[in-house]
């Protein structure tokens, strides 16, 4: 996957998780919890579903990866390059 | 392998909510059953061609959407359902009332805050203040026991407050007599008087099949009439159930919903299962009223919280039912719904379990009759006459409790000592429900759901 893809397929986890979810105005490099008003178990749900759907076991101590857009699609593009 | 990946135990709603969470991301998940009718406590049957709810007053915690940190919008999230879809009814208004006070209250808190101002006009200071420290509070963290009653003498040093503000959060989630732990007071005071009461749009029916449907689109499956009769070990590991009729179904985990007495004995669990007996039971009876008796009856409130004296004994009563306080229920008094040609009331006091289920099955049956009478009569001092014009007329005892929601004794609110962490001996054996912690509706699920993400999911 391209990191276009790849910021895609998380965003639409997002909003998939969270229906009221607005990315208009996001900042790919500010943490999403504060800007999409997240707390730690939709967190889990972005966690999850990336299990889900691409099998991938994201250990819990590196779950800070996923902080913000930009940081997500980094800490994915290896992970992911092959799906 | 084992047949499923996770077996949960019982069909109310926390298991109902836990068993979505799972299969939402892929855990073949089988719930089971032991009655034909999901909802456990909060369920439903016919008679004369109506639908009558068990157990359910009202919800908790209610909260508009959008607000995305209220418990009852994240439970939707967790679950993945829409909570712009899921029509609500917030309450009319409900009210406490002793012998020299009332308070009205509504999902607006400042209503409350006038209502004291009005009647304890020295107290709203205090009971502001007291309102900060609330907020401040974290009940979410293990902590040890704290009295909610030294907190609030303190707080706000007038003892007959004290007892106002505690009727409501006491009779609708705590299971212990007397006295309630801080952190459960914090909850409750934020689940009934900070976000209040609210039902869902239809009936606790529609409730059950949407959460239903959510847990089979995902792939989960239930089984009706599925009494487990024992959780089977083997080397230290739990291996699965066996279900009454003998057969047994393997799982990689299991998760009890049905209270720690009943998990003690399914699983052999070695500790005394008398810590974790609930003692407050309570009788309810649900009449179906012509709507002429509105007339000169007091039937506006949603729930109207009384008491005759003006301290509250909330303790399991020495006679079968306690007449002195109580709560009075008018489940059509929700906004925007429809008038029908009659309504309900519902009564609820707390009742004795040792002698309900001492009596024989004669005398029960006259016992039944003979206490339903005294609690509509006594329902009729406070709002006034319908007996007369009831058309319907049911009641439940804790024997009826115990016997459709598994809980023992009847204790609604289950275990005065809760399992915080959900864990068991067993490393694969979890709980989840009314003795994991969370209480009411929305509680119960949140429950479910938190157990199932920090011991399966994770």
């Amino acid at each position: 996957m391209t990191r276009e893809e790849i910021k895609d397929v998380i965003l639409e986890i997002i909003e998939d998780i969270d229906e009221e979810a607005e990315f208009d105005n996001l900042d790919a490099d500010a943490p999403l919890r504060d800007q999409l008003d997240l707390d730690s178990m939709d967190f889990l749900d972005i966690v999850m579903e990336l299990r889900k759907r691409y099998q991938l076991q994201i250990p819990e101590d590196e779950y800070p990866e996923l902080a913000t857009l930009t940081s997500c699609v980094n800490y994915l593009e290896p992970k992911l390059k092959d799906a | 392998m084992a047949e499923y990946q996770l077996i949960i135990i019982g069909g109310g709603l926390s298991g109902i909510a836990a068993g979505i969470r799972a299969a939402r991301f892929g855990v073949k998940t089988l719930l089971l059953e032991q009655h034909t009718i999901p909802g456990g406590l909060n369920s439903y049957y016919f008679r004369q061609g109506k639908i009558l709810e068990t157990g359910l007053h009202a919800m908790t915690n209610y909260a508009a959407a959008g607000n995305k940190r209220a418990p009852l919008n994240v439970l939707f999230r967790q679950l993945k359902l829409s909570r712009k879809l899921f029509a609500t009814h917030e309450q009319v208004g409900s009210e406490i009332r002793f012998p020299d006070a009332s308070l009205l209250f509504s999902n607006d808190p400042l209503l409350l805050e006038q209502e004291v101002a009005g009647a304890f006009p020295e107290s709203v200071d205090r009971f502001i203040a007291l309102k900060k420290s609330i907020a401040a509070y974290d009940p979410f963290t293990v902590q040890p026991w704290k009295s909610a009653r030294t907190f609030l003498s303190h707080a706000l040093e007038n003892p007959l407050l004290e007892e106002m503000l505690l009727l409501p959060l006491m009779v609708y989630g705590n299971p212990e007599e007397h006295d309630m732990d801080m952190g459960q007071f914090v909850i409750m005071f934020r689940s009934v008087f900070e976000e209040g009461f609210f039902r869902p749009g239809g009936t606790i029916r529609e409730f059950l099949t949407m959460l239903l449907d959510q847990f089979k689109s995902f792939g989960g499956e239930i089984r009706y009439r599925a009494l487990v009769k024992e959780i089977y070990r083997e080397q230290g590991k739990v291996k699965g159930i066996q279900l009454a009729d003998g057969e047994i179904l393997t799982a990689d985990a299991v998760l009890s919903t049905v209270g720690m007495p009943e998990t003690i004995k399914l699983s052999g669990w070695d500790i005394p299962q008398q810590a974790y007996g609930g003692r407050m039971s309570f009788m309810e009876t649900v009449s179906l009223v012509d709507e002429k008796a509105r007339e000169g009856l007091d039937s506006s409130a949603t729930i109207l919280f009384y008491n005759k004296k003006s301290q509250l004994h909330y303790q399991r009563p020495t006679t079968f039912l306690d007449l002195s306080w109580g709560v009075i229920c008018f489940p059509d008094n929700f906004q925007g719904l429809e008038k029908e040609e009659c309504f309900q009331i519902r009564n609820t006091n707390a009742a004795n379990y040792a002698l309900w289920k001492a009596a024989t099955p004669a005398e029960y049956t006259t016992l039944k009759q003979q206490w339903t009478h005294a609690a509509i009569s006594n329902a009729e001092d406070v709002i006034g006459p319908y007996s007369e014009n009831v058309i319907y007329q049911d009641s439940f005892t804790p024997l009826t409790v115990e016997r459709f929601t598994r809980k023992a004794e009847g204790a609604i609110y289950g275990s005065p000592l809760k399992i915080r962490d959900g864990k068991t001996p067993w490393p694969n054996l979890f709980i989840a429900g009314t003795d994991q912690g969370y209480l009411g509706i929305v509680g119960a699920m949140l429950s479910g759901v938190t157990v199932i993400n920090q011991h399966i999911l994770s």
